[in-house]
């Protein structure tokens, strides 16, 4: 049913300079696997180079499979359709389109065997928030309810995988735990999910596996309940409130 | 002088001022692209529905279809051209890249076509419609109707068709609506072809009215120009709006002013609003307004 999402050699440049080099990263499918790192870790690089999407158009290197097939440098907007969906980070979301104008865009209900397909009432049953809003613009929202439609749009989609790049960025608490708590529901529900994450506290409470990248490398990697205790963890982005 | 009449005239030429530059509206206002080789188009589009009334002997209508067809075609080959420039959106490149694809239009239907004017005939342009002091054609009227239709055709593509949303998603942010899994080269396709299409069809109705000459694109570059840029570059309703004034502002400065000082005037208005408004001339988010 779920996606296997595996990551081989990954190399991102911009122009000279290698801002990612992964050799090896794996999310089992139906699971969440949170990367986390300090702001300029190459965290937004990674994920965007994955689903081979960016502004800035850096050169792309390396494997990235989904259940097996290669689909490393297929334009962005094949990709989405074969499944992989990133929600990248900032506005994920069209400011002169209404809510439900944004929602309209989405895969086939037959998009393909082990893709669950979203409705836009399906949207609105998880995030009802957005139904109360549907003739709003894009523009006009919160920070939450804009980060809950860059979600739903990516729903429609049907994916398989998600990328998600940094969602709790300039949100209110509260609003973290509820799109955090949906995610983790979509992936017990089977969805494959890769977090870029610099809450790196709400981001253990729900993740399965915990990748610590830094300058562009993965330098740890494991379950969560063993990188809890991680010292690299800790330290740096936990403060030792859990040793 | 009938004041009235003047009105009437101004109404009309100003519709034709506003079908003819949908096509660019559209392209400015979505793809934030510019084409100066519209007004070749237009001309190709007049020229076209002129050859296969001759060729085929069919009546004008199946010519207007003739030559929308021709023109979507060669909107689209455009596109196909500068596909790289599209996406990029490099303006200054694309404006030079157009000037001169107008230019290859212009010599192509010079050698096809011949040097010498020619009439589109539409058996609507003869029909005249009195109402005392007042008259119109029959192809005026066609004309006027045809562009509210069009405008509000568009206006509906726009904002309740998925292809129209798609459209306004590419106007926003192109980079993002590749996440949406729509592959923007076709939208850009599409936009081109409706650009192509608008200006054939607007020729097909408007050329009727005077000889055509395959060296007249080049007054249509610039008439187009100025209703874009007065109706707020790339908004739709604005550039019904800035046609319509248009075409009243040059049938009552001509006749209470001058004839021979219409362009210039024009060109006056043209300044005067860039620098009283310059802030306004941005293109917008809300195009599809």
């Amino acid at each position: 049913m779920s996606a296997r999402l595996e990551i081989e050699n990954l190399r991102v440049a911009y122009g000279a300079s290698q801002a990612v080099a992964v050799d090896r990263l794996v999310v089992e499918p139906g699971t969440l696997a949170a990367v986390v790192g300090a702001n300029g870790a190459g965290k937004s690089t990674l994920v965007n180079a994955i689903a081979n999407w960016s502004r800035a158009a850096p050169r792309v290197e390396g494997a990235v499979r989904m259940d097996g097939e290669d689909i490393a440098g297929r334009a962005a907007h094949e990709i989405v359709k074969r499944g992989l969906q990133l929600v990248p980070e900032g506005r994920g979301v069209f400011m002169g389109l209404t809510v439900e104008e944004n929602l309209r865009e989405g895969a086939p209900s037959d998009a393909g065997p082990g893709r669950r397909s979203y409705s836009i009432d399906d949207v609105y049953e998880l995030f009802p928030r957005l139904r109360e809003r549907r003739s709003t613009a894009g523009g006009s929202l919160s920070g939450g309810e804009r980060q809950m439609l860059a979600v739903g749009r990516a729903l429609r989609m049907a994916p398989k995988s998600l990328l998600l790049d940094e969602p709790s960025i300039g949100l209110a608490p509260r609003f973290v735990a509820l799109l955090l708590r949906t995610i983790r529901s979509l992936v017990d529900d089977g969805l494959t999910v890769l977090l870029v994450e610099q809450n790196v506290r709400a981001a253990m409470e729900v993740t399965d596996v915990v990748h610590l990248l830094e300058r562009g490398r993965l330098i740890a990697s494991g379950p969560v309940d063993e990188m809890r205790d991680d010292p690299r963890i800790v330290e740096a982005y936990l403060g030792g409130g859990h040793g | 002088m009938n004041l009235l009449q003047q009105v009437v005239n101004g109404v009309i030429i100003g519709h034709a001022y506003a079908l003819v530059a949908v096509g660019w509206t559209m392209l400015l206002g979505a793809a934030r692209l510019v084409n100066f080789g519209h007004g070749q188009m237009y001309m190709v589009g007049a020229f076209v529905a002129w050859w296969f009334m001759r060729l085929t002997g069919l009546p004008y209508p199946v010519a207007v279809v003739a030559a929308v067809l021709v023109g979507a075609l060669i909107g689209a080959v455009m596109q196909r051209l500068l596909m790289r420039l599209t996406l990029s959106r490099d303006l200054v490149s694309l404006m030079i890249v157009t000037l001169g694809f107008g230019q290859m239009l212009e010599g192509a239907a010079g050698l096809t076509f011949g040097a010498r004017p020619q009439t589109l005939t539409s058996p609507f342009q003869s029909m005249t419609l009195h109402f005392g002091a007042i008259w119109f054609t029959v192809q005026d009227v066609i004309l006027v109707v045809a562009t509210l239709v069009v405008f509000l055709a568009l206006r509906l593509l726009l904002n309740a068709t998925k292809f129209g949303v798609a459209v306004r998603m590419v106007a926003e942010d192109p980079v993002l609506t590749r996440l949406a899994g729509i592959d923007i080269a076709r939208v850009y396709m599409g936009i081109f072809a409706f650009e192509g299409a608008a200006v054939a069809f607007a020729a097909t109705l408007v050329a009727p009215r005077t000889p055509i000459l395959t060296s007249m694109g080049f007054d249509q570059v610039v008439t187009t120009f100025v209703v874009v840029v007065l109706g707020g570059i790339g908004s739709v309703g604005g550039s019904y709006v800035a046609g319509l004034s248009l075409g009243l502002f040059t049938a009552l400065f001509g006749a209470l002013v001058s004839p021979a000082y219409t362009t210039a005037a024009v060109f006056a208005l043209l300044i005067a609003v860039m620098a009283l408004r310059p802030g306004q001339l941005a293109a917008s988010a809300n195009f599809a307004r």
